[in-house]
């Protein structure tokens, strides 16, 4: 499928044919954060699925082997035992999608996975292939953009290649939609919204656009391309309207670590708090959970 | 550690990540029933009242079938108890200044935050509609309306100083409504003074709930009543003296009985029917925005009844697919349940549209369904009905709630046929990023409401009404508080109902006039003849009628219309009406000058034939020149038109346009030959409209006179002038299906036919019930009333944002 995506033809009349109506799209995300997906089991499970899309990521300047150390730990048993018990999924083998650190650290991270005895992938964009698209789509046309991205593309082989859209600095939301498809056209495994540092981070209407232009390119092309959301999605209940999310626009087919990844770092604590109510009936304090 | 609770299902959902129940907790609601042991009188005066020997309709839960509660229903007693306490309510409530309502109302805002939980869940258990969209939606827009609507009452005096408070106001409400409808209208019935008895279906506590809610706070307990009973005791409620108003919303054909049956009773009628939607999606829209709106336009509970969905042909696939798909993911159940996007709207509406979609199928349409729907009997799957031709029998018919019926346009101009060629009006939406196109199709569809780009957005401030069969009352706004006032100074109008008025023979046939003796003109006669599309022209029926002078001498000729002259009237006036409705104001407002400047110079000759009819000099001038006065004063006031309300919430204008009412026919009073005659058509000219006039019965020649003048200055067929017996005329105009309003100016039995005949297409109507008006003075000769009537508002809404 991958190869039936990098043949076909740049469809450019699609790309400038794209239409998409702002204030609509934020009546949307507005109706989709208001509605209250799942209470209870559901909740549990859905948020057990949730830490399986985790990307969990730390990339700070003053990451050092000890606390990249944790996060791999925690990436391995990212819910306390007794609560997956408790919920009689200890043994489905719950890790977080990916570990997510700076090139410096890839080693710490890759070392301490194997001491886990785990093979949860260690991700860091930067290692292979890193670059930097035009940032000026309009100044270059789509086109151009594209054959840059595709490079890229048969620059990493086999490699899976995904392709940050920086959504915030692409002046409207029918741009958005433009340069996933873009992206999608130049042979992108992986959508993401931002870096998950940038002003303007996951936001919901960007992703029902995004979400859309996967759904379509998947409609024209067959090929199923996945979406990642970094940055700002810190609640178990932001996670649980971004799982809805995806569900209702790209089905559940798409609910899966394959096709779909949350970056985040501190996420996964928020998670465990909530799973430990559902599970004990009460709040947590901080010091009963461990620390990632 | 402390103890788990084991939850053996996580692991199954783990891996088919569905959804779950949401369970609304819904104790509140079924202790507040408890309270009243499950027994629900009405609430009249600040009490409950539980009547003795009342028939009880019991009522049960929409999905469960579980008995919830009894309501007792009204009998006429009740209703003229409510009624008695409304008028003593008003006497005080009336007389209280704004700010002190204002006071009230923001008291009843800050009462309804306190209780959300029970209205919510109450309103829910009892309509079957989703919990989600009654808390999230219905519950924030009552306290917004509360909160405009004291602002209104707060500067009544300012902004309102030349009107009063109607009366006691009678609300009836349909068995399928939400207390939202309520609230729409008793808001700014309250705000403006007016005091409420409101007739709900026996099935639906949360008015009650509202009423005592209100009653507890107010030191005037009867200004709102809510009484349980069936419809059928409309006129009972109207026939208790003090009913000055009557407001309806339901079905078409209801509200057409209803018409039909307070004909003459006195109080105005204002109508809100049908619940149908239109969505108008071209080859430029977002078509997954546009898909939302569908959702919201008809497969959700925002939305109150089906929709039409006219797709250009270019993305019929696109958008189909996109739809399908889109369907089956919504999730229909318990309205009790907070996640799911439909509920049930009970047996009746279930039947309702599983015989809709019977009726199409056999039609040949395909009918498409999809969801997540309980298999048990009141759900009803979202449906998507496409292929169905418009000539169809079932494709005229109101599409019922949760239906979609689709078909294809080609352009533009196509769809706004498509769309305009029902006989239903009240709002639609139009999805186009084209700015002209979206614009052009916001303007020239005929509804009250128009979204550009968006689906069903409501705010206080925003007025909605309808045009057409849809009804021409409005809520909301500024055209909201119209509703419940009436000019200051002007006495409410007494009943004029006669029990033996035969509806059949009203002006049925002409008495055949003979010749008189030969005529005797001081002055140049008239040319004799109909003044219809732009010349004089001979009557059908090629006969003609005396005209008498004071003394009794014949005065002169006029031509004797009928139903003929009629239909070519209104066809000829039908041919005016597009193009003077898109003059610019300036050139509408020099024509009405012009006419001022051609009566003033006929001056001479119009007072000789006032002094005929028996006027003195000095009156007889005072008429013309107040005539003048008045074409001058309409023709100023043309440019300030329409204004753009602030909508919370909303990026961009929401545009309140006053758009003309297409042909509107007049029928003049007798009394101020002249006068009366410029009066009512320089307000309709003003505002745009083409009109079919019938002059003074007793005195037309005036009016031939002026039409002499319009030959040369008006487009033909702009002003029709049609003499000859006022009631047969008046029979012809009230029965015409193809008149948008109806104004008349005679007898108290004419004023009852033509309220009951306007019943066929709904046509506003204003009728004077047989009293004397008196033109001559500025409140009721040319007051904002007459410009309120000459045209009717339509909401564009223009989202903005990139």
């Amino acid at each position: 499928s991958l190869c039936r995506a990098l043949l076909s033809p740049p469809d450019l009349s699609w790309i400038s044919r794209a239409q998409v109506n702002q204030p609509a799209v934020l009546r949307r995300a507005e109706q989709v954060q208001a509605r209250q997906a799942v209470k209870k089991a559901w909740q549990a499970a859905w948020l057990l699925k949730a830490v399986t899309f985790i990307d969990l990521t730390t990339l700070s300047g003053d990451d050092t082997s000890s606390n990249v150390q944790r996060l791999c730990y925690k990436a391995k048993y990212p819910i306390r035992e007794d609560l997956l018990k408790a919920l009689n999924m200890h043994d489905k083998g719950i890790t977080t999608a990916a570990v997510c650190v700076y090139p410096a650290r890839v080693c710490d991270a890759v070392k301490a996975l194997k001491a886990a005895g785990c093979d949860i992938p260690v991700a860091s964009g930067e290692t292979r292939g890193y670059g930097r698209c035009h940032p000026n789509p309009h100044g270059i046309g789509w086109e151009h953009l594209q054959k840059e991205i595709r490079q890229f593309r048969k620059a990493s082989g086999d490699a899976r290649v995904k392709t940050i859209l920086a959504t915030g600095e692409l002046g409207s939301l029918t741009n958005v939609y433009k340069a996933s498809l873009v992206a999608m056209m130049a042979g992108s495994d992986f959508i993401k919204t931002s870096t998950g540092k940038e002003t303007v981070n996951a936001t919901l209407p960007v992703a029902i656009v995004m979400l859309r232009a996967i759904r379509d390119f998947f409609w024209k092309t067959g090929t199923k391309v996945g979406f990642k959301p970094a940055g700002g999605i810190r609640t178990a209940k932001d996670a649980l309207v971004w799982l809805s999310l995806v569900k209702e626009e790209l089905g559940d087919e798409w609910l899966t670590p394959e096709l779909f990844r949350i970056g985040a770092s501190s996420l996964l604590s928020d998670i465990e708090r909530q799973i430990y109510h559902h599970v004990t009936g009460r709040y947590a304090a901080y010091h009963d959970l461990p620390m990632s | 550690m402390a103890a788990t609770r084991v939850e053996p299902r996580a692991r199954e959902i783990f891996s088919t990540l569905e959804y779950g129940p949401v369970p609304e907790s819904h104790a509140c609601a079924l202790a507040w029933l408890d309270t009243h042991d499950r027994l629900l009188g009405h609430y009249v005066n600040g009490k409950w009242q539980k009547p003795e020997h009342r028939n009880a309709a019991s009522c049960q839960d929409p999905v469960t079938g579980e008995n919830l509660a009894t309501f007792l229903q009204a009998q006429e007693k009740d209703v003229g108890a409510a009624v008695q306490a409304a008028r003593t309510a008003f006497e005080s409530w009336s007389q209280l200044p704004g700010t002190t309502r204002a006071q009230y109302l923001t008291r009843l805002a800050k009462m309804i935050q306190k209780h959300l939980r029970l209205l919510w869940t109450l309103e829910s258990l009892f309509t079957g509609r989703a919990v989600r969209e009654i808390r999230d939606g219905d519950i924030p827009l009552a306290q917004q309306l509360l909160q405009y609507h004291a602002i209104q009452a707060h500067i009544q005096e300012e902004a309102l100083a030349d009107w009063e408070p109607m009366g006691v106001v009678g609300l009836i409400l349909p068995p399928t409504f939400s207390f939202m409808d309520m609230m729409w209208r008793v808001c700014p019935a309250l705000a403006v003074g007016c005091t409420v008895v409101a007739l709900v279906p026996p099935s639906s506590p949360t008015p009650l709930l509202l009423a005592q809610l209100a009653g507890e706070l107010s030191p005037f307990p009867g200004i709102l009543n809510v009484l349980s009973g069936p419809t059928s005791l409309a006129p009972a409620l109207v026939s208790w003296p003090g009913v000055q108003k009557v407001v309806f919303c339901g079905a078409v054909e209801e509200g057409r009985a209803l018409r039909r049956s307070l004909a003459g009773k006195g109080a105005t009628l204002g109508l809100a029917l049908g619940t149908e939607s239109l969505l108008l999606l071209t080859d430029s829209a977002d078509v997954d925005s546009a898909v939302e709106g569908v959702v919201d336009a008809a497969w959700s509970d925002r939305s109150p009844g089906g929709l039409r969905l006219l797709i250009q042909e270019s993305v019929w696939d696109e958008a189909v697919r996109r739809l399908q798909g889109r369907m089956g993911r919504l999730r229909s159940g318990r309205g009790l349940d907070g996640a799911v996007d439909m509920g049930t709207r009970g047996a009746a509406a279930h039947d309702l549209a599983q015989c809709y979609v019977r009726e199409a199928q056999s039609q040949g349409g395909e009918v498409f369904q999809a969801g997540d729907i309980p298999s048990n009997n009141p759900f009803f799957p979202p449906t998507l009905i496409s292929g169905l031709p418009p000539a169809a029998p079932c494709f005229q018919a109101e599409v019922p709630w949760p239906v979609v019926m689709a078909f294809p346009f080609r352009t533009a101009k196509e769809a706004l046929a498509l769309a305009n060629g029902t006989p239903r009006g009240g709002s639609a939406s139009v999805w186009s990023e084209r700015l002209g196109q979206a614009l052009e199709l916001g303007y020239r569809l005929l509804a009250g409401t128009v979204w550009i780009n968006a689906h069903g957005l409501q705010d206080p401030a925003v007025p909605i009404g309808g045009c057409k069969e849809s009804g021409s009352s409005w809520h909301g706004g500024p055209d909201g508080l119209y509703e419940y006032l009436r000019p200051l100074g002007t006495p409410p109008q007494p009943p004029y109902f006669c029990e033996s008025l035969n509806y059949d023979t009203f002006g049925l046939a002409v008495p055949s006039t003979l010749p008189a003796e030969l005529e005797i003109g001081s002055s140049p006669e008239p040319p004799y003849g109909l003044f219809v599309g732009g010349r004089f022209q001979a009557p059908g029926a090629r006969s003609s009628r005396p005209i008498q002078d004071s003394s009794g001498n014949l005065h002169g000729y006029v031509a004797e219309g009928g139903a003929k002259d009629i239909r070519g009237a209104v066809e000829a006036a039908h041919q005016a009406a597009p193009g003077w409705a898109v003059q610019s104001p300036a050139s509408r407002a020099s024509l009405l000058w012009a006419l001022a400047a051609a009566l003033e110079r006929r001056t001479p000759a119009l007072v000789s034939r006032l002094e005929r009819q028996g006027a003195e000099l000095k009156a007889a001038r005072a008429e013309v020149e107040l005539s003048v006065r008045r074409l001058r004063k309409w023709g100023a006031q043309v440019q300030a038109q329409g204004h753009t309300p602030q909508v919370a919430g909303l990026k961009g204008p929401v545009l309140r346009l006053r758009e003309p009412l297409g042909v509107l026919a007049i029928v003049c009073p007798n009394e101020w030959p002249l006068l009366a005659f410029v009066s009512l058509l320089a307000p309709a000219l003003a505002h745009g409209n083409a009109v079919v006039l019938v002059p003074s019965e007793t005195c037309p020649l005036l009016a031939l006179e002026v039409c002499q003048d319009m030959a040369s200055l008006c487009p033909a067929g702009l002003v029709n002038v049609v003499t000859g017996d006022r009631d047969h005329l008046t029979r012809c105009l009230a029965l015409h299906q193809d008149i948008q309003a109806l104004w008349y100016f005679g007898s108290a039995q004419g004023s009852q036919f033509v309220e009951w005949a306007s019943a066929g297409n709904l046509k506003p109507v204003w009728v004077n019930g047989g009293s004397l008006r008196a033109w001559d003075q500025q409140t009721e000769g040319a007051g904002p009333e007459l410009g309120l009537r000459a045209a009717r508002t339509k909401a564009l809404w223009v989202p903005m944002g990139d």
